[in-house]
């Protein structure tokens, strides 16, 4: 609570009764409705504004974290796992071993599907020389930046529950997603805007649907709030057509009075929240639309990231039958990337960007890998090297975490969906093996973590899991992976699930 | 169906330890062993630790190499207590490990418990209701009903005083949300508040459980337990038809079906003898649960992921257990293994429904919304034949009889072209094709383990042999008169609904990590009163308890009680807490007038922001429903599970992909922000002001009492009314120098300024509609 805040309780309520109580927005609500063991586990978070910040478990490498997501699963194949061997096989049959009790979505085993080298060249970068393709030349200039881990895998297959337990640690609905669990463990830095924010482009939103930002089993005060490409920036931040902010202000003195007389009839604390709930509306709304309005940048920082504020995404609007086609130069991602910034900048702790369009199988054309892809690729790599440099610049990187991936891999085979080839190329669900990378706050860049074996089929050393993945970014952000939970039912309920088997992959820090 | 054996019941009625002070194993002891102990030492065998169990007495005393863990009436002897309070790290338990830690107070509870003879009992919730005396009470005034005496007798024991009566305006607002999901009409509050009569609240409580809108509030509320959706789930989430169902619910509600049927035909109707179609849409029910049509999934994966949610949601809505936990391994703490898990899963296996595209199998069938539509016919052709009798010959009759006919074939045309949409239905394969149930280890289907056969966990109470062994022998099983929870857990839940918090506060879990009852025997006495006096009728049950004084009490706090008793456990005080997403729409509606009273029907889609809908593959559009549609009750706003109404998300509603026992509410500045911007609540401004202007003749003060009188409900106090006459007047000053921006506020999205009226008065009222609109006095019920 800051000082206004406080100000402003102490002046409408008895000072002692507050004393006493120490409620804050929301707080009451909370403490009111987790009962039993809930309570205990949210200890604190009972008695505080439960996004106020708290102290981490541990020391934190960084502060914030950027999220990017490219939904529906990026080729590692073509991006960041380069497979010579791979060429050498291409267009021969695949092996038995490969596709014996193997599942695929797509391809038909038994219709004699082939190995397809890589698309495109790939050349080595920076000083740890990590092979990064000729698709991604300007992330490639920031390779000294990364780390990058080619030997994820994950146990599912299938995009919605593969996203699901990526970003909520169980592939069914219902449990918090990363950012419910960050902004429950470290509160917000900035009271008057979301602590978890959700930037998504290419047209659509994730698979999972919203429950990938959702809270699942935590307050809905912890999901994520998603900042829109149309209309208002978050969902009825904008006052009704002619109602201008002077009139607002008055309305919510007008509220508040009348909540204070209220107040005095009743003497139910829950009423203080009210009035300091429809307060902070006011604030957000002046901090949210100035923060999100990316036109207040320089050209210079525009151009770097390839933004063009107020440009509507091409992907909104064109589609091959209910596919989105964007075009190379659509701005979706580049603004959202640029937004990220600003938000980070602002003390926003959980910044996740969803870019759909990934989802290369080869079976139409804006899921075409030869054609498509580099589509999608450009519309990225501007953009993601734009922000790990001004981060840098303003001396922010230090203090952010970048997370990039997908939610699974693609196979070294190419897609035989029905069991032919068409005009179109494309590689299947892949979940034994795909690539992510890290950068920012408490992450050693420059570095290659993880090998595949010679057709990029199986992790060969280093295997790193999405529970290793979770706990690695949880602890990077000074949370304890084993600690942050919440009680139900007995068990501890835990972004990283029930078993301890996620590592804290410390070599992935610096 | 084999003898059942009581795991963890060691029945001992017994005094408890006569030590220091009297110690209570089932809410001092149990909670103590069950955070620090039972994962290592507790029901699941796999885990356990040095294979010493301590929750079963038998066990935790036998004889051991190094002793007993538990020599009862000697600590000192005891390898537990040694073990707890030994001062080598590397012996001391909890192990540091565990993250477990036993505080000096504990390890003497657990001294003192064990020096006074270690005594177990069940718990508590596994142990059936039984019927106590009601409590002596010295306040003999003060109770309503036989509930009363178990809220006062403990409040006397805490030397505390029940609150005064609520005030009328109070009272009815706060039973018609209770018992209607709505605000009362004005013409209610009036004939309420003047019937000065002793049976005025009693007629009232009738009333309102007689009203159509009494189904609808308690179908949301079950809707919310059912993962009520009008999509199939999932990355494509497709439209479902399930509508119907929902209508079915709410028809069963109103005609207070009784919970043992209405449990019955939703779980297994199919399978009734001569299922009826009604008996068989109640089966929608399980069908709720989510199809992943997404290309290249494996339909049996997801046929029994529906599998498993069938039983989870089953364990939570009547048993109030997380069977759930059992998927995986044997539960931790719950006396549920994993093989029992499997067993219950048995029951749900047969079903034909596969993960199919279609949601196969499916039939039309005709619906409450169908019939209806038909009602109105029959019942004219009932009063014309009616008429018809009274009629002698001559004219009158030959046109009587013409009018029958007319009607007659009106109805033939209507029911031709009655379009009956198929609903996804439980139904059993032949038994020829019967599944076979195996242990899924880790709950992995791609990795099953040994074969089980359907049956009911040993814990809880046996299986009646006359019962099939099927889905309907299942739901019999529930609703058996033996079990203990059933009608504890549906208990709690309404009066949950009423009160804000359960008297049990974790509505999905009556297990041992739950929370405790506040009140236990008056949790029983609610428990027997609906199962057994009631035969199971809610309406009965919602009387019951809206008639007592407890519910009748005045939510007027004290710091004093604020300070003793912050959550209201102990009921001092009536309840006080913000209402459900959807009511806050509701009301709005209501008061401004707009809101459609229309009952049953297809989803309708009222005004939601643009560029909500943009799912994956999948080309369903939001078309923003017309007229009356518009302003339907919140229920029946179309539900999309990856994307669902998001001003009802950002007011803690679900999502429908899982079951969702109860809504934890939190305020927040987003949810704020809806309430005043969302064109929903400004078009029920917009709309407020015109009835201001319509109906409320005199000056700014005037029209202010009277706004404030519908909203509210209640006489205005002058010192509300000035705040509002000054923020109307400070608006009509801004609109008449800004005409756009008057003619704005006044018209989008409601439309164009009736005749008459003056837009910027429109406009500045329409800026003092919404300001009421957002009272926390109206977001709240009191």
């Amino acid at each position: 609570m800051n000082n206004a805040q406080k100000q402003y309780l102490q002046a409408v309520t008895r000072r002692h009764f507050l004393a006493r109580c120490g409620t804050g927005v929301g707080g009451m609500a909370l403490s009111t409705m987790l009962g039993g063991q809930q309570l205990q586990a949210a200890g604190d978070h009972a008695a505080l504004n439960p996004l106020a910040p708290r102290r981490p478990h541990i020391a934190p490498r960084a502060k914030n974290i950027i999220y990017l997501h490219m939904a529906g699963s990026p080729t590692q194949l073509e991006l960041f796992d380069f497979k010579p061997a791979l060429k050498k096989h291409d267009g021969k049959p695949c092996s038995k071993e490969y596709l014996d009790g193997k599942r695929f979505a797509f391809i038909h085993p038994q219709a004699n599907p082939v190995m397809m080298g890589p698309l495109f060249d790939f050349k080595q970068h920076g000083q740890a020389g990590t092979w990064i393709s000729e698709l991604l030349p300007n992330i490639a200039t920031v390779a000294d930046e990364l780390c990058v881990i080619r030997s994820m895998f994950t146990t599912q297959f299938n995009h919605s529950p593969a996203q699901l337990l990526l970003h909520t640690g169980d592939p069914r609905f219902g449990s918090p997603s990363m950012g419910s669990w960050i902004t429950y463990g470290l509160g917000s830095e900035n009271e008057n805007l979301p602590g978890f924010m959700v930037l998504a482009s290419g047209g659509r939103t994730p698979s999972a649907g919203k429950s990938v930002w959702g809270s699942g089993y935590l307050p809905s005060v912890y999901q994520g709030t998603q900042c829109r490409n149309t209309g208002d920036p978050v969902l009825y931040l904008s006052n009704p057509k002619g109602l201008d902010s002077t009139s607002r202000r008055r309305q919510l003195d007008a509220l508040r009075k009348l909540n204070e007389i209220q107040h005095r009839a009743v003497g139910d604390p829950e009423t203080i929240s009210r009035i300091a709930q429809y307060e902070l509306t006011f604030r957000m709304q002046m901090e949210a639309a100035k923060v999100m309005d990316i036109s207040r940048e320089s050209k210079r920082i525009l151009e770097m990231y390839g933004a063009m504020p107020g440009v509507k995404s091409t992907a909104d609007t064109k589609s091959v039958g209910d596919k989105p086609l964007a075009a190379a130069d659509d701005p979706g991602f580049a603004n959202n990337c640029l937004l990220a910034r600003r938000l980070v900048e602002s003390g926003v702790r959980f910044v996740q960007l969803y870019d759909w369009g990934w989802d290369h199988h080869g079976s139409s054309q804006p899921e075409d890998m030869k054609s498509h892809l580099p589509v999608k690729a450009r519309q990225i790599d501007r953009p993601i090297a734009a922000l790990i440099r001004d981060l840098k610049e303003r001396g922010l990187l230090d203090e952010t975490l970048i997370v990039w991936g997908g939610e699974f891999g693609r196979t070294p085979m190419r897609e035989n969906r029905g069991g032919k080839y068409g005009k179109f190329v494309g590689r299947d669900h892949h979940p034994f093996a795909f690539t992510m990378w890290m950068a920012g706050g408490g992450i050693r860049g420059g570095q290659n973590f993880g090998t595949t074996d010679e057709i990029g089929y199986y992790p060969a050393e280093n295997p790193v899991s999405v529970r290793d993945l979770q706990a690695t970014i949880l602890h990077s952000l000074g949370l304890d992976p084993y600690r942050l939970g919440v009680m139900r039912s007995g068990l501890n309920s835990r972004l990283i699930g029930p078993t301890n088997e996620g590592k804290v992959r410390s070599e992935i820090l610096a | 169906m084999k003898k059942f054996v009581l795991v963890m019941l060691f029945l001992s009625s017994a005094a408890l330890a006569r030590g220091e002070q009297e110690i209570s194993f089932a809410h001092q002891i149990r909670p103590l062993l069950s955070r620090n102990c039972l994962a290592c030492h507790g029901p699941d065998q796999e885990k356990r630790k040095a294979k010493l169990r301590l929750d079963i007495r038998e066990e935790a005393i036998a004889a051991r190499e190094d002793g007993p863990a538990i020599l009862p009436g000697n600590s000192f002897k005891s390898a537990m207590y040694a073990r707890i309070t030994s001062s080598d790290p590397e012996e001391r338990m909890p192990p540091v490990d565990s993250g477990h830690k036993l505080n000096t107070n504990e390890i003497d509870l657990l001294r003192q418990w064990i020096d006074g003879g270690a005594q177990y009992e069940g718990h508590w919730a596994f142990t059936k209701p039984e019927r106590t005396e009601s409590p002596l009470v010295r306040d003999k005034a003060w109770p309503q009903n036989e509930l009363d005496t178990f809220v006062l007798s403990r409040l006397e024991a805490e030397n505390l005083r029940p609150a005064q009566e609520a005030d009328r305006y109070t009272l009815i607002r706060r039973l018609s949300f209770d018992l209607t999901g709505l605000p009362p009409s004005a013409e209610l509050i009036a004939k309420f508040v003047n019937d000065k009569s002793p049976e005025a609240y009693g007629k009232l409580v009738d009333e309102l459980l007689a009203s159509p809108h009494y189904g609808e509030r308690w179908a949301r509320v079950w809707m919310d337990l059912a993962r009520y959706a009008d999509t199939q789930g999932y990355e494509k989430d497709r439209t479902r038809t399930v509508w119907p169902w929902r209508d079915w619910l709410i028809k069963a509600f109103n005609d207070d079906m009784p919970y043992d049927q209405f449990t019955i035909e939703q779980l297994a109707g199919d399978l009734l003898p001569n299922a009826n179609s009604q008996q068989i849409l109640a089966t929608v029910f399980h069908r709720n649960t989510m199809t992943n049509t997404e290309g290249g999934t494996d339909d049996e994966e997801f046929r029994i992921a529906a599998v498993k949610d069938r039983v989870d949601t089953t364990g939570v809505i009547w048993l109030g257990l997380s069977l759930g936990c059992a998927k995986c391994h044997s539960h931790k703490y719950d006396p549920i293994s994993q093989m029992e898990y499997y067993r219950l899963f048995a029951f749900f296996n047969q079903s034909a429904d596969a993960d199919r595209f279609g949601d196969e199998p499916v039939q039309a069938l005709p619906s409450p919304f169908h019939y209806r539509q038909h009602a109105g016919i029959l019942g004219k052709i009932s009063i014309a034949q009616e008429k018809l009798k009274l009629t002698g010959p001559g004219a009158g009759h030959e046109a009587i009889t013409k009018e029958i006919a007319g009607l007659k074939s009106q109805l033939n045309e209507k029911v031709q072209k009655m379009k009956l949409a198929a609903v996804p239905i439980m139904q059993e394969l032949p038994e020829k094709s019967h599944r076979r149930t195996r242990i899924l280890n880790k709950g992995d289907y791609l990795n099953p383990g040994d074969e089980v056969e359907a049956d009911v966990p040993e814990a809880l109470h046996p299986m009646d042999d006359s019962f099939a062994v099927n889905r309907l022998g299942m739901a019999r099983w529930l609703m058996d008169r033996d079990n203990p929870l059933t009608a504890r857990v549906m208990v709690n839940r309404i009066w949950s609904r009423m009160f804000g918090a359960g008297l049990v506060e974790t509505e999905e879990d009556f297990g041992t990590q739950g929370a405790l009852p506040s009140h236990p025997q008056l949790l029983d006495w609610l428990a027997i009163e609906f199962a057994i006096t009631h035969r199971w009728s809610l309406k009965k049950l919602c009387r019951t308890i809206v008639m007592s004084a407890t519910y009748r009490q005045s939510s007027q706090l004290s710091p004093e009680l604020l300070k003793r008793d912050p959550r209201n456990r102990l009921l001092a005080r009536g309840a006080r807490f913000r209402l459900e997403a959807e009511m806050i729409r509701d009301q709005a509606l209501a008061v401004s007038g707009l809101l459609s009273r229309k009952v049953y029907g297809p989803p309708v889609m009222p005004p939601q922001p643009e560029g909500i809908w943009k799912t994956v593959y999948n080309s369903d559009k939001w078309v923003t429903s017309k007229g009356e549609d518009r302003y339907r009750r919140g229920l029946y706003t179309f539900a999309k599970r990856t994307s669902a109404y998001p001003s009802f998300l950002l007011l803690d509603a679900g999502s429908g992909e899982v079951c969702l026992p109860r809504r934890i509410r939190t305020n927040t500045a987003t949810a704020a922000l809806a309430a005043l911007n969302d064109p929903v609540h400004v078009e029920a401004a917009q709309a407020l002001a015109r009835r201001v202007l319509l109906e409320a003749n005199g000056d700014a003060s005037v029209r202010a009492a009277f706004a404030l009188r519908i909203v509210t409900g209640r006489p205005q106090k002058p010192a509300e009314t000035g705040h509002l006459v000054q923020l109307f007047k400070a608006q009509l000053a801004h609109y008449l120098g800004h005409k756009e921006e008057a003619v704005a506020m006044a018209t989008v999205p409601l439309g164009a300024v009736p005749e008459n009226m003056d837009t910027a008065q429109l406009a500045a009222w329409t800026v003092v509609a919404s300001v009421l609109l957002n009272l926390d006095e109206i977001l709240s019920k009191g």
